[in-house]
């Protein structure tokens, strides 16, 4: 980490602005790529830069400081920051200058880490990491103080989910003082925690915690609920979307509707169906998982009526009352196999594609203690129930969750390891008293062959993101390669979306546990508290402005214009009206005089940043 | 490396809302794409006139790519009119015996990795293949 050297740039003599110029070693991310004291070096030499700093983290306390200090030195009155991409980081550095009493749009990025060090190395990547500094401040010298846009919001956000992240996340909101609007699709609220008996690893009642949260949220003044609805349309910004939702209150496929008719032997049809406008500020999404299917034949399952799923084992064992010997269907349970992975961590080349070529190669992280949960209640609730634990590996995190995997240990649960490459089979059994045998080759035995003799085998299905590509399709969301809902940054913005004013709470973001969705549910919430709280979100000012010493007052921008009412001629010039302004540029293109430009990204600025990438 | 004065340099105009956050996706998938290609920022292609483009290709610029968020434009018209531009940029392009696939319009969405790649590696074995743009 170095200090600016002593000497002046000869360059920036007689300019009248003066850059700072800050370089992010990103911990090794950026600096094992990109040799970034030869990157200060270099803009330390650009037109207008006064001084050049780096850093192992810029947007550490630290890194902000030494933009803070210049800025309060008056050593600088322009800063450029080279760092990871601007979505990350831009408003943490408009930050520091603001609380240094600097004007925020004082400001440019240049994104070295995802367009830079990321992507290439050597030399390379440090050419092209000057350049990209070289443009930042080449715009940087044509910047401007400009005051933000303030637009009024509604202080109300629509949850999408009514599972217990949803639930979460719209009674925490409403807590903010927030009025909310839950819609769920389903008659029902608590989602797939309500296809739970007990929750791992401390053992509450499912039941009583969806119960005691969608109370809460039912009677919450704040709290509309809104079931058998879904999403139809989606148009707005944030702090003003107009979500269209549609309400069935009866399956259409069930007859066809004539409302107003008489139905024979019903009685006269009233309206089945209610489309609405819900105008919101935000939205939270809590759209949940959907439980890992099995192909049919794998372990067994659809080929043996004794190979199920965990889910299954726990609604079937969920109803097992009053006895001390465990029956299901009829039979009596002696042995169990328990298999975990199923579904998830699968393998390019050992494990089978589905219909689109994909794998779920991504850990489904609560199986595990999902699995020694139920082999420990097994064994304590049915002590005549063997149990036989299949593991490529246990990993049982977070707090309370390995006591289950010691608990197992203490309750002979008997463990064998298999490798991927080589799953356990499951096939009918040579023993005629047991339906099926599992064997595997048991890794904590040398790879000895064991054949276990079972009367059941449980798959420990893991999640897969739930089918929400309607909604994926009308809200412009994105989506990781895992299927599931992408936040922007997992550390540093876990619950946001590229949409600004989309939060993301439970399982639709990734494999998680009810706490863990909880968790992620309440942040959001108080995100959306934060953003919508003050009634008003101020919106970047970056819209068109007339130099009306140059305008000719031919109106060639008022034709270009896509917003009605924006641009007007008035007394022979062109006159912008802000709030209707959208920021495009359209008009910019065609003035003949270059009379109007864009704030904050002209088209000077532009012909600067293009000089600097191709200056020699 | 190639010497700084010899680059084929490739600009990228990539919108603030589709483009700039799909390079990053890329970025952030660790995907190798060739260093002569430098990304700017923009809200709207539109803004930028046809003398633009001619002036890039004058400094210097030997390919220039703009990705845009094509249909899905978050300013209503704009592609539209994006569009009827670049056709007279061709035509001004023409005239001036420049190749007109120096200039390509594209759409690339925020999750366009692949799309992405494959128009960078396309301008990027054009520009090798004809070199630096003369310009009087």
């Amino acid at each position: 980490m170095s200090d600016p050297k002593e000497k002046k740039n000869e360059n920036s003599v007689n300019r009248s602005e003066k850059i700072g110029v800050y370089v992010c070693y990103c911990g090794g991310n950026i600096s094992d790529h990109v040799d970034v004291e030869k990157v200060r070096d270099a803009a330390e030499k650009m037109p207008g830069v006064v001084v050049a700093r780096t850093n192992s983290f810029m947007c550490s306390d630290l890194g902000q400081d030494l933009i803070t200090q210049d800025l309060k030195d008056g050593l600088i009155d322009r800063v450029v920051v080279a760092s990871c991409a601007p979505s990350l980081h831009e408003s943490t550095f408009r930050g520091a200058i603001t609380r240094a009493n600097g004007n925020p749009y004082i400001y440019d990025h240049a994104n070295i880490r995802e367009h830079v060090s990321w992507i290439m190395h050597g030399e390379k990547a440090t050419f092209k990491a000057e350049k990209l500094v070289g443009a930042a401040v080449g715009k940087a010298g044509l910047l401007e103080k400009l005051d933000p846009i303030q637009v009024n919001s509604r202080k109300h956000v629509t949850v999408i989910g009514g599972g217990i992240a949803g639930l979460k996340a719209a009674l925490s909101a409403a807590d903010f003082g927030l009025n909310v609007v839950l819609i769920e699709k389903t008659p029902f609220l608590g989602g797939n925690a309500a296809m739970l008996d007990k929750i791992a690893p401390f053992g509450e009642k499912a039941s009583d915690l969806i119960s005691q949260l969608a109370k809460s949220v039912l009677e919450h003044k704040n709290i509309t609920v809104k079931t058998h609805c879904r999403l139809v349309g989606f148009d707005g910004y944030i702090g003003k979307f107009d979500l269209s939702v549609k309400t069935v209150f009866t399956d259409p496929s069930d007859h066809e509707q004539h409302p107003g008719h008489f139905v024979p032997f019903e009685g006269v049809e009233t309206d089945t169906v209610v489309e609405e406008i819900i105008e919101t500020g935000a939205v939270i999404l809590a759209t949940g998982f959907k439980s890992y299917r099995p192909d049919h034949g794998e372990y067994g399952f659809g080929k043996h009526k004794e190979v199920i799923t965990l889910p299954d084992l726990i609604k079937q064992v969920g109803k097992v009352e009053g006895s001390s010997t465990l029956e299901l269907d009829g039979r009596k349970i002696r042995s169990i196999a328990m298999i975990h992975c199923v579904g998830s961590r699968q393998i390019p080349g050992i494990h089978k594609e589905d219909e689109n070529g994909y794998l779920n190669e991504y850990c489904s992280r609560t199986c595990c203690s999902s699995v020694l949960f139920m082999a420990n209640k097994i064994r304590e609730q049915f002590p005549d129930t063997n149990i036989y634990d299949f593991y490529r590996d246990i990993r049982t995190y977070g707090r309370g969750q390995e006591d289950l995997y010691d608990k197992a240990s203490e309750n002979r649960v008997v463990f064998f390891r298999f490798d991927a490459t080589e799953s356990p089979q499951v096939i009918p059994s040579s023993d005629s008293d047991y339906p099926l045998q599992v064997t595997v080759k048991d890794g904590l035995t040398f790879n000895e062959e064991i054949e276990v003799p079972v009367d059941l085998v449980v798959l420990a299905t893991g999640m897969e993101a739930g089918d929400i590509s309607d909604i994926v399709s009308m809200m412009k969301l994105p989506v990781g390669t895992d299927k599931f809902l992408q936040e922007v940054h997992p550390k540093l913005a876990p619950v946001e979306m590229a949409v600004s004013g989309v939060f993301l709470a439970g399982t639709c973001q990734a494999p998680m546990t009810i706490g863990e969705a909880c968790n992620g549910a309440a942040a959001a919430a108080a995100k959306a508290a934060s953003l919508l709280g003050k009634g008003l979100v101020e919106l970047d000012p970056y819209v068109a402005e007339v130099d009306t010493a140059l305008c000719d007052g031919t109106g060639a921008c008022v034709d270009a214009c896509l917003a009605d009412g924006a641009l007007a001629m008035v007394d022979g010039k062109a006159l912008v009206t802000p709030a209707l302004c959208l920021g495009c540029g359209a008009c910019v293109a065609v003035c003949p005089s270059r009379a109007i430009d864009l704030k904050g990204w002209s088209l000077k600025q532009y012909e600067a940043m293009v000089d600097m990438i191709v200056a020699e | 490396m190639e010497s700084p004065d010899k680059e084929k340099k490739i600009l990228i105009l990539a919108t603030d809302s589709c483009a700039y956050p799909g390079a990053d996706s890329v970025g952030q998938a660790h995907s190798s794409y060739p260093a002569n290609t430098y990304i700017l920022r923009v809200r709207a292609p539109v803004m930028f006139p046809e003398q633009f483009y001619l002036d890039c290709f004058k400094k210097g610029i030997s390919g220039i790519i703009i990705m845009s968020c094509g249909e899905e434009c978050p300013y209503e018209g704009a592609y539209k009119a994006l569009a009827t531009r670049i056709d007279a940029v061709y035509q001004l392009m023409k005239k001036q015996d420049l190749d007109i696939r120096r200039l390509r319009l594209t759409a690339i969405c925020t999750v366009c990795n692949r799309a992405f790649l494959k128009e960078v590696n396309l301008m990027n074995d054009l520009v090798q293949e004809i070199g630096l743009p003369e310009m009087d």
